[in-house]
């Protein structure tokens, strides 16, 4: 083909790339208002409300998902920079992480390795293959950390993006549940645990029960990416 | 108050160049120096090392910060939609996977919350 001029860009490429853009941030905000309305249920996971008509829509007009991802990777590029703003809020809360470090250190081991090893022994015993096993490794961890994890371990991060937010949202609506079980009252062991075990869905979940336990939750969330993205990659290597 | 918002809105810009900066850097260290963690957590890093320095959060970087953690769901919507290409695989291990993300789950939970629990007790 011998275009000439005007041929900076692929326009067609464009206009479809800012339609799916336009379309998931419109149901993103269609998502958002019903989460409100149903007061806050963690089964209204805005993630899910808003995928699942897109993935319709792509199934139903035989789109590849490649079409998509010309829209969405705009997204999935902002996830590095709001990732990186973790930071902010770890700060703030400094005080409360000098306060109370050693519980936390305790707890943030305990509950990532038995995150990772349990699901790598879980899924291997019941005959997963190896790649939704290195996917399901780091389901605890926040979803951007989680996705560079399963790159570096060999997984697929877009499996592993859709473990980490049914895992939140398993964490989010069995956790009260599950303290309820063995007495656990402490609001900042609550809300560790909330962000440890189901990351920022967990989260959500934990300012819904009070500031304390959210603040605990975000900064469990948080360590918990952080030292699972160092320690993973180790352990694999030094298994494999 | 039109130049309010103007600033209000270049600020947020100016506090987003700063966190591309950091996850930038943080790139360029794994890339440089062959470390096997994701750019984001050394971003982290490198950030919390300039707010340690710094002694306070500036306004700029603090409100496109929460903002941009206020809409983490919308930015994980396309993550979820790529799962359509892998919709092979999960029906093929599709229960070992509903089993273990709900087992793991729930230990992670109780491994922690107890393990914070009688941490906190002993130093008490």
């Amino acid at each position: 083909m011998s275009y000439t001029g005007f041929q900076f860009m692929d326009w067609v490429k464009v206009g479809e790339g800012a339609f799916w853009l336009v379309l998931t941030i419109g149901l993103y905000m269609v998502a958002r208002a019903l989460q409100k309305k149903s007061g806050g249920n963690p089964l209204v996971n805005a993630v899910l409300v808003a995928a699942l008509p897109i993935m319709l829509l792509l199934y139903l007009f035989d789109v590849p998902v490649a079409h998509y991802a010309l829209g969405g990777s705009i997204l999935l590029w902002v996830l590095g920079p709001a990732t990186v703003a973790l930071a902010i809020p770890l700060y703030t809360n400094f005080s409360h992480v000098r306060a109370a470090w050693r519980p936390m250190a305790v707890a943030l081991v305990a509950g990532s390795v038995v995150a990772v090893v349990s699901s790598i022994v879980i899924g291997h015993l019941l005959g997963a293959s190896m790649e939704t096993v290195r996917s399901l490794a780091p389901k605890t961890v926040t979803t951007p950390i989680a996705m560079g994890i399963a790159r570096e371990i060999g997984g697929i991060p877009e499996l592993t993006a859709a473990f980490v937010i049914f895992t939140g949202i398993i964490g989010a609506v069995s956790a009260a549940f599950l303290f309820r079980l063995v007495g656990i009252k402490d609001e900042r062991a609550r809300g560790f645990a909330f962000g440890v075990a189901a990351g920022g869905i967990g989260t959500a979940r934990a300012f819904q029960e009070s500031l304390l336990t959210g603040t605990f939750s975000g900064v469990g969330m948080t360590l918990n990416g952080i030292i699972t993205a160092i320690v993973l990659p180790l352990l694999w290597l030094w298994f494999a | 108050m039109a130049g309010l918002k103007a600033r209000r809105i270049g600020g947020r810009v100016l506090g987003f160049v700063a966190l591309v900066l950091c996850l930038e850097l943080g790139n360029l260290m794994v890339w440089g120096l062959g470390l096997p963690v994701p750019g984001t957590v050394i971003g982290i890093l490198i950030l919390l090392l300039g707010l340690a320095a710094l002694r306070h959060v500036p306004d700029t970087l603090n409100d496109v910060s929460l903002w941009l953690l206020g809409h983490l769901n919308l930015l994980y919507v396309p993550a979820g939609v790529g799962v359509m290409g892998y919709v092979a695989l999960v029906a093929q291990d599709f229960w070992p996977i509903v089993v273990t993300l709900f087992l793991s789950t729930f230990l992670a939970t109780l491994a922690s919350a107890l393990a914070f629990r009688w941490a906190a007790g002993k130093s008490r």
